[in-house]
């Protein structure tokens, strides 16, 4: 099992080293490490933004590393193009799926390859006796518009099949599947890597990767933190400290608010499904009082994005209900939200929070805006004090009040998002991952100003993937996982690995 | 091998790129345009004054130009109305007709009535006729979800149809010496001359692009309709229905289309042809693109196309073969369209292996 006996008798099928990839203000992946044995299923785990997805985009031939060496089977590889890797084995199966729905299966598997229309009949029993071989079920004459996210997956694991791929990138493969869909995906894995195919699965779900994998490598913030650890030997509660850091620093270290008032939120019992019908949210209670802050804790994607937007009006609510403040808002829109006192900062500054392509004063007044108008007209003066008044008061860095949203740095979009969101006085904020790629400082002003607002009395719903700022923030720490709310910890008395292991679903006796 | 140059995105856009880009543009087709000219035996220089001559430098050259831009300007200012919301309306072709016919239908009834009722009318039929032309796309868009594109683009089909039909068939006019072409209009139907070839359709153009050029950038409708294309959770979460923005957006994009109909109905022809729409709503794709969707930039850019397209058909006169002028023109345009890409993209030097990339252009 040890690195150097594999590579005396069998070179790593892939072994990406030292790889950098840069892009405009973000290092995707800063000096990353991969390496992975054939006939293996490989996990790569990491939070959004630890590279994952780029570094197997460099794999795939995506992206061209600005440093660092690609081999596979102990060959150095310099793909300019995707088409190149797949040439060389290397097929990745994208979460969003690259299929023609009007098309049937098997055209859509031999979609590419040399015309061959008229053999259509002989297509559609190559591609049926491949799928029987590893064991995936589908029908080839069936249009893809007719199947299912899990069948349409299966359809690309057979294009990549299809083109002999050696090794399979899938990037979060189960987002999109039902339990038993996931299931049934983790036997074809393993069936494919019993033929000596390497499968590098890219997840942030602890139990899957436990379930299917054989070794895992962890990124974090670009670099590799944990090389192929063999996965019988990890105990979920370490991987989730792995993947969300050690403990560093803590930036403020909260006075805890001894008085909490009223409950100002109340969610009872909320439930959400997503587009697919997947139930995302369960039975989800909890109350943030004034001048408290609840933080709620989990790896990402189990559930805590539609609950923040459940909250905020943006998502349909299956079931349950959201009370701010003694009065009930499950079915109002979220501007009514906002007038009824809820203020969001949604995990997607940009596009929920903010319109990229719109200038900074128009952004400034996207809650606003109706009551600075003159007649059908915007009043330009108002909207300019209202939007220099914002950046005064929250220190926002920016060049021209004129330029693109977009163009502005995390830490600035940040500091402009959360200022609007808080100028009419709230009494509840949603915050979700509000400090997430910000700088030191952006990152401790947005927390003071957290602070400060729950100090004034507004109740705080803080959501966040960063262990310290939630041990240093909250009053009450919650824990999501698959949708409920499986642990509640008091900061003070608990510590990462206790919440770790409760993130990674591995419920120990809380109180 | 990979390709020796890469693009990539800039950091943020070029400032004042955009006029930037379009003049560089233009000056790298003309050039490419001097390399072809050369081949076919002609001199760059006289066939390019001939061209700026014939569209700006005379009176008439000046109302040729502005009256070609009337139309331009209008299914330009129709298609860009969407698209500031991210909706593709490929039907203002078909809305022209719908336009067109419709006045047509008000001058039938209301032969009698004096010029400026019957004007009127006929134009605001026009209005109405591309709205309705563009009512199913709209519901069916904003309702279900269908996509605008598919259907705007076909109805342009059935809006053919139409116009063919009743142009050969009920419409046909009996003196026509059999010709598929509608009976004369009333002759007070008439849009005013207001100096060489220009009418009052020019000041009606010109207000309406003015009007929506300040509307749309000013008012709080604009402002909702910006949110909207540039992200649809923001305007969700701003309390804009997505519905009945996406419907009325589309609705006026037709009408307006059809008051580019209506125009070229009552000010350039005398009666319904089928041609009437002369793939007008087509170029407005064009026109809408190199304004980059936003309303207040297309009567430049139409005016400038007009310009262009007079050009190319002046320097027919001076023996540049037809096919040559229609190149002239399509790199003019391509050089102007893709050399927008620069203002948010800079080209970089691929050196071999993978060691960093250099800045080849600011």
């Amino acid at each position: 099992m040890s690195t150097t006996t594999t590579t005396t008798t069998q070179p790593a099928a892939v072994e990406l080293t030292d790889i950098w990839k840069r892009f405009p203000g973000v290092i995707a992946n800063a000096g990353a490490n991969l390496v992975v044995r054939p006939g293996t299923v490989h996990a790569v785990l990491g939070e959004n933004g630890a590279g994952k997805t780029t570094l197997m985009n460099v794999l795939a031939g995506v992206y061209r590393p600005e440093e660092g060496t690609v081999r596979l089977r102990g060959e150095v590889q310099n793909f300019a193009n995707p088409a190149a890797a797949i040439g060389a084995g290397v097929v990745m199966v994208h979460q969003e799926f690259r299929l023609i729905p009007t098309f049937t299966v098997a055209e859509n598997v031999a979609l590419g390859e040399s015309p061959r229309i008229l053999a259509r009949r002989s297509i559609e029993d190559a591609v049926g006796e491949l799928a029987e071989r590893f064991g995936l079920a589908t029908e080839p004459s069936k249009e893809v518009w007719q199947l299912s996210m899990g069948e349409r997956q299966r359809v690309e694991i057979l294009k990549a099949l299809w083109r002999d791929a050696k090794v399979l990138i899938l990037d979060e493969p189960t987002a999109v599947l039902t339990p038993n869909e996931a299931t049934e995906l983790g036997r074809i894995v393993a069936t494919m890597a019993a033929d000596g195919r390497s499968i590098i699965f890219i997840s942030h779900k602890l139990d899957e990767v436990t379930e299917f994998c054989d070794e895992a490598t962890v990124l974090r913030g670009g670099e590799t933190v944990a090389a192929s650890l063999p996965v019988d030997a990890l105990d979920a509660g370490r991987l989730a400290e792995l993947m969300v850091g050690e403990a560093t620093e803590v930036s403020i270290r909260r006075q805890r608010s001894t008085v909490v008032g009223d409950p100002v939120l109340d969610v009872r019992r909320l439930s959400v499904r997503d587009t697919h019908g997947v139930a995302v949210v369960n039975d989800v209670s909890l109350q943030v009082g004034a001048g408290e802050i609840v933080g709620i804790a989990g790896v990402a994607g189990n559930g805590q994005r539609p609950l923040s937007d459940a909250i905020a009006g943006l998502q349909a609510i299956e079931d349950g209900s959201v009370v701010l403040d003694g009065a009930d808002i499950t079915s109002e829109k979220p501007r009514a939200r906002n007038a009824a006192g809820l203020a969001y900062v949604p995990e997607d500054r940009l596009g929920v929070g903010l319109a990229p392509k719109l200038n900074v004063v128009e952004n400034s007044i996207l809650r606003s805006y109706r009551s600075l108008t003159n007649g059908p007209f915007i009043d330009r003066g108002a909207a300019r004090a209202s939007c220099e008044a914002l950046v005064e008061t929250y220190s926002v860095k920016v060049g021209q009040l004129e330029a693109p949203m977009a163009g502005l740095s995390g830490g600035n979009l940040q500091r402009l998002l959360v200022g609007r969101e808080l100028a009419d006085n709230p009494t509840v904020v949603v915050a979700a991952q509000p400090t997430r790629g910000l700088d030191v400082q952006g990152v401790a002003a947005i927390q003071e100003i957290l602070v400060e607002q729950s100090r004034s009395g507004v109740g705080i719903l803080l959501i966040s993937e960063d262990l310290d700022e939630l041990l240093a923030l909250s009053d009450r720490l919650l824990v999501m996982h698959e949708g409920s709310v499986v642990a509640e910890f008091d900061p003070d008395e608990t510590s990462r690995t206790q919440v770790g292991a409760a993130m990674a679903g591995a419920v120990e006796d809380t109180h | 091998m990979a390709a020796p140059f890469a693009f990539e995105k800039r950091d943020k856009p070029l400032r004042g790129g955009q006029i930037r880009a379009f003049v560089v543009g233009v000056v790298v087709a003309l050039l490419l345009g001097s390399i072809l000219l050369l081949i076919a035996g002609h001199d760059p220089i006289t066939i390019y004054t001939k061209m700026f001559d014939s569209a700006f430098g005379s009176r008439r050259g000046i109302s040729t130009t502005l009256t070609r831009a009337v139309p331009l300007g209008l299914a330009g200012l129709a298609v860009a109305v969407a698209g500031s919301m991210g909706l593709w309306n490929i039907g203002a072709e078909g809305q022209i007709i719908a336009g067109a016919i419709a006045g047509a239908w008000v001058a039938r009834l209301g032969g009698d009535l004096p010029g400026p009722a019957l004007i009127t009318l006929m134009l605001l039929g026009a209005v109405v006729g591309g709205g309705l032309l563009a009512l199913g796309p709209a519901i069916a868009r904003a309702s279900l979800g269908v996509n605008e594109i598919i259907t705007t683009l076909m109805l342009n089909e059935v809006a053919i149809r139409v116009v063919r039909y009743l142009v050969n068939g009920p419409w046909k006019d009996p003196d026509g010496n059999n010709f598929p072409i509608a009976p004369e209009l009333p002759d007070q139907s008439a849009l005013p001359a207001l100096f060489e070839r220009s009418n009052i359709g020019l000041l009606i153009a010109a207000a309406v692009l003015l009007g929506f050029g300040v509307y749309t950038a000013r008012s709080a409708w604009g402002y909702e309709l910006r949110i909207a294309g540039s992200s649809e959770k923001a305007a969700t979460y701003a309390g804009i229905s997505l519905k009945a923005k996406v419907f009325t957006v589309l609705v006026l994009s037709g009408a307006i289309a059809g008051l580019a109909g209506g125009i070229e109905l009552t000010g350039s022809s005398d009666r319904l042809v089928e041609g009437v729409a002369n793939g007008w709503g087509y170029a407005g794709i064009i026109v809408a693109a190199l304004a980059l969707m936003r309303p207040s930039g297309v009567a430049a850019v139409a005016v400038a196309f007009g310009a262009v397209q007079v050009g190319g058909l002046s320097i027919q006169t001076l023996g540049v073969p037809a096919a040559i002028a229609s190149i002239l023109q399509a790199l003019i345009l391509f050089g102007a369209l893709s050399a927008a890409v620069f203002t948010n993209y800079r080209l970089v030097r691929r050196s071999s292996g993978v060691t960093t990339a250099t800045v080849a252009t600011s």
